[in-house]
């Protein structure tokens, strides 16, 4: 048998649209071991207390990046979140802040998917390459500048940790930026040009104050406000070069 | 009811299905593509893949290396002309992928950098440190957002294919947001949903992994191949069944048991060297590892834990710096979900279920028995598992499979004329009230946890490393019972918009019907193979009787009937598996015999 | 027709929701000392170009009680600035890499604090050897 069964309170914010004008608390007693996740604590509360409630999960390892939410007010991937270390107090659970909530802890992400395919998230090739030419080499230097940056599994944790996009949603954001950093920085691709735009643009970077948040709150230590930051300095760099040579720079 | 044309629908949004789509897309940019998938395509399992990708990459290496690895792996029960098919186009897949993006790690000289894998003559997996599944799938994701003429249906769940004039011709799927419905028409099928491990009580899968498109295709009367064949995965954590790769081994990690002996070279896997030699000991295949846990179990030499017997992963010797760069994942799993430093301690591991070798019936073509249904990756049996698949084969199985059948299914759909809506409506319109009734009706009593609990506990009962013909027809009883159970499911919420539960009971009568797939398949197969063994009076391999697929075919109301069908054997004889020295020897044997 | 409802919650108050966004309006909050010892400072230029009476008042009024209590205030609060911002630096500027090796972010955090340390040190010293 698994260690002596405690119980623990989880107080989940639902929302039905199709019952409830506004989202309320509801508070469910979970019996819980050491070792399960908040995320199985809210899946005992669908499995055996009340199947209605609505998340999304998948993986378990935090990799899929599906089963973001506010845990004690703090944006969580609630896979590697454990019981153990609110008992015995009782622990919150609500819908990832600054997006809109479908149901329960089901956010709308429409939004981010939008922002992630306009920043043009694939190799723009610099120099083209067939297959029976091989791959294109890329030293582990190389590599380096970029890998950090494309571990983010859009789980939109930084988002929820974001106040300037809390108060713009028209801010690309530090996971969509993070990603066109990602991209630019890849020895392989020749397409920054072509990004920058969205960079420069009013909606680009400089909505960032730097408060730093999503960097705390990345569970694959992707740094977004890194990202974002050092694109503030290229976007000023972009600006002064298009003065310095109209029609050379980078566009 | 919403109808959207397409020419191609996808089901099935992991590295396949994207592969699939962007292969329909370059193939003629004029054809429509629907992609649909229940979860955004990134979220796919494609995402927990952690090792690596196999494709010959160094000078040593061959393609017939990896036939050989490949057809030895799999106990000779694979489709050798595939096998040769697939092996060739590996590496430009891969190279491909590269060309794409995927950050694959790389030597000092920029080349790809290749790994060791369980079972593998000479390095060729491919990797992306520890997190080769979800590069692979970013990458493709985000590759395919260049394609416009690829029409994402995101967190639509297809509930049924419709058939008519004898072929498939699109999909009825509802648009989980607001629990509507939409019939997607289409000149040709592809079905890329997955595998089934979930049907398994400790699994290393995901939640998505619940067989629908096998389900699917099985209930419209295409054979589900090879289902007995479920691979587990040798190093696991207790209790979640979350995987530590195969990597960790190929990097030079030990297995031992209480007493910290390196039990495989009991086994016929030794001997046991202090570096990792390919085809030997910790790189044995997966099966073997499996088994010989199970072996080790009955012994008495596991450690006792909570979620029952474990023996000891021991990454200790290669040290904090490389642990960190060549498994950073697998390293922040450890200390996060069992507080253990892997520099510092040896990690507690079982066998768990991880991979379906079987599924849908295709050909080398992936084309299934039923005109204009294709299938690709873990949801087909293509044939190149046989009875047990070999580490890295299956990341490239959706790259080299996911584009042929999308330029299959792509020629299919520009061969066909268009169907007919009205009829196909009206198809459409019965499915939903099918499937809406799960949901309206009152009364029912069983709950679906309860039923899913039940199901993978006598799956893991009745089909586990071992299996005995007793044990497999209890499991094949419960199953019957838990279908008539079934019958009477509740399904609480009533709601439209997010309604899970509902989704859920939906995804439960797929796994039933796979279970039963699998369960039945085990029990007539009346021999050890692979990933297949029996401990009743066939513990011996038979080739005589059973160096066939199995073919599982779906009878409503009742168990379902099994078939046979043959194996193509194109060079490669049944020969005996043996790994380590003894594997060593076999080969120079083999290869005396032959000159 | 559809059932979807998206509920947008209010971003009323939302700095005092986390600690970590209180911090960050501190840290917007004690810019504006920066911003007004600059003032006093420039006021005290504006008074030096006045002649020498201006000049003596101005530094008369420094001495107030008032004033020191200002300075000792302005003080903490620029020294609370400074701290926060170096520990956001590693977070805005490119990899710094020593000897094959990525910096450490409290490496840059504490040579920042240590540099801004040694500057506000090195200017006393000098002002007061230039006062005796």
């Amino acid at each position: 048998m698994p260690e002596q069964q405690k119980t623990i309170e989880i107080e989940v914010l639902r929302y039905n649209p199709e019952t409830d004008q506004v989202p309320y608390a509801q508070v469910f007693a979970v019996p819980f071991t050491d070792d399960m996740s908040v995320l199985q604590g809210v899946q005992y509360i669908k499995d055996y207390l009340d199947g209605s409630l609505s998340f999304r999960w998948s993986c378990r390892m935090a990799i899929c990046g599906s089963c973001g939410m506010m845990i004690n007010g703090e944006p969580s991937l609630s896979c590697q979140t454990f019981l153990r270390d609110y008992y015995p107090e009782r622990v919150r659970v609500e819908a990832l802040a600054h997006f809109p909530i479908e149901r329960d802890l089901v956010i709308n992400m429409e939004g981010f998917i939008e922002k992630l395919e306009s920043i043009q998230p694939y190799i723009i090739p610099k120099e083209a390459r067939t297959l029976a030419q091989g791959e294109y080499l890329q030293t582990p230097a190389q590599l380096n500048a970029y890998e950090q940056f494309s571990s983010c599994i859009n789980c939109l944790l930084c988002y929820a940790a974001c106040p300037q996009f809390g108060l713009n949603k028209d801010f690309v954001g530090p996971a969509a930026l993070t990603l066109l950093h990602r991209y630019n920085m890849d020895s392989r691709d020749g397409g920054q040009a072509e990004r920058m735009q969205l960079v420069n643009a009013e909606e680009g970077v400089f909505n960032c104050t730097a408060v730093g948040y999503c960097s705390e709150v990345c569970p694959k230590h992707v740094d977004p406000a890194n990202a974002v930051n050092l694109n503030k300095t290229n976007s000023a760099m972009d600006y002064f070069l298009r003065f310095l040579a109209p029609k050379g720079g980078t566009k | 009811m919403e109808i959207f044309k397409a020419d191609v629908v996808i089901v099935g949004g992991g590295g396949a299905g994207l592969r699939a789509a962007i292969a329909v897309a370059e193939s003629d940019p004029a054809l429509r593509i629907a992609l649909v998938s229940k979860v955004y395509p990134m979220r796919s399992h494609t995402v927990a893949a952690e090792g690596g990708a196999a494709g010959v990459k160094l000078p040593s290496d061959s393609l017939d290396y990896h036939f050989s690895d490949t057809v030895g792996g799999g106990d000779w029960l694979c489709e050798q002309d595939v096998v040769e098919y697939f092996v060739a186009r590996c590496s430009a897949e891969l190279t491909q992928l590269e060309h794409w993006g995927c950050p694959w790690s790389r030597t000092a000289d920029g080349q790809v950098n290749v790994r060791a894998f369980g079972g593998m003559k000479i390095e060729r997996t491919w990797f992306a440190a520890d997190k080769t599944g979800f590069h692979m799938l970013h990458t493709l994701f985000q590759t395919s957002i260049k394609y416009p003429s690829i029409k994402r249906f995101d967190e639509h769940f297809c509930v049924d294919l419709v058939v008519e004039e004898g072929r498939a011709q699109g999909v009825v799927t509802i648009e989980i947001a607001s629990g509507e419905f939409t019939l997607i028409e289409a000149g040709s099928v592809i079905i890329a949903t997955g595998g089934a491990g979930r049907v398994f009580r400790e699994n290393t899968n995901g939640g998505v992994v619940t067989g629908d498109g096998m389900a699917l295709a099985y209930r419209h009367g295409v054979p589900l191949r090879d289902m007995e064949f479920v691979q587990y995965h040798p190093t696991c954590m207790p209790g979640t069944g979350l995987l530590f790769t195969e990597a960790c081994r190929g990097e030079g990690g030990f297995l031992v048991n209480k007493d910290g002996y390196r039990y495989l070279q009991d086994y016929g896997l030794g001997p046991a060297e202090p570096t990792p030699r390919n085809k030997a000991m910790e790189l044995g295949p997966r099966d073997r590892l499996s088994q010989a846990f199970w072996y080790e179990q009955q012994k008495g030499r596991t450690i006792e834990g909570p979620h029952g017997s474990v023996v000891y992963l021991d990454l200790r010797h290669l040290g904090e710096a490389k642990l960190r760069e060549r498994l950073p994942q697998i390293y922040e799993l450890a200390e996060q979900y069992l507080g253990v430093d892997p520099a510092k301690a040896p990690i507690p591991v079982r066998p768990a279920v991880h991979y379906t070798m079987g599924g849908i019936l295709v050909d080398g073509l992936c084309s299934s028995p039923l005109p204009g249904l294709y299938a690709a990756g873990e949801c087909s049996s293509v044939g190149i598992h046989g009875a047990n698949r070999l580490g890295s084969n299956s990341l490239s199985e959706l790259l080299v499979f996911g584009k042929v059948a999308g330029e299959e299914a792509a020629r299919f759909a520009k061969s066909v004329a268009p169907g007919n809506t009205a009829s196909l409506h009206k198809q459409a319109q019965a499915v939903e009230q099918r499937v809406l009734g799960l949901k309206t009706k009152t009364g029912g009593s069983e709950r679906i946890a309860t039923l899913r609990k039940e199901m993978a506990q006598t799956m893991e009962d009745g089909c586990g490393i071992y299996r005995l013909a007793e044990t497999m027809q209890k499991t094949c009883d419960k199953l019957d019972e838990l279908k008539a159970r079934f019958r009477n499911v509740n399904v609480e919420d009533k709601s439209s918009v997010w309604n899970t539960e509902w989704l859920l009971a939906i995804e439960l009568e797929y796994q039933l019907d796979v279970a039963q797939s699998m369960a039945h398949s085990a029990l007539q197969r009346r021999e050890s193979r692979g990933a297949h063994q029996r401990l009743d009076g066939f513990e011996q391999r038979d080739d005589a009787n059973f160096l066939k697929h199995s073919q599982a075919h779906y009878v409503a109301d009742g168990p379902p009937r099994i078939d046979y069908g043959p194996v193509k054997i194109t060079k490669s004889p049944p020969g005996t598996r043996a790994y380590g020295a003894a594997g060593e020897k076999a080969e120079r044997e083999r290869k005396a015999s032959h000159a | 027709m559809s059932k979807r409802r998206p509920y947008v919650r209010p971003m009323d108050g939302w700095w005092r929701k986390n600690p970590y966004f209180v911090e960050y309006m501190i840290h917007e909050g004690t810019a504006l000392f920066v911003a007004a010892y600059a003032a006093v400072l420039l006021f005290g230029l504006l008074r030096l170009a006045q002649g020498e009476a201006a000049w003596n008042g101005w530094l008369l009024a420094l001495k107030s009680p008032w004033s020191i209590g200002f300075h000792l205030l302005a003080l903490a609060a620029i020294g609370y600035h400074a701290y926060t911002w170096f520990k956001i630096m590693p977070r805005t500027m490119p990899p710094l890499v020593v000897g094959g090796k990525r910096l450490p972010a409290w490496a840059i955090t504490g040579g920042g604090l240590a540099a801004a340390g040694a500057a506000s040190l090195l200017l006393f010293v000098l002002v007061w050897g230039l006062a005796r």
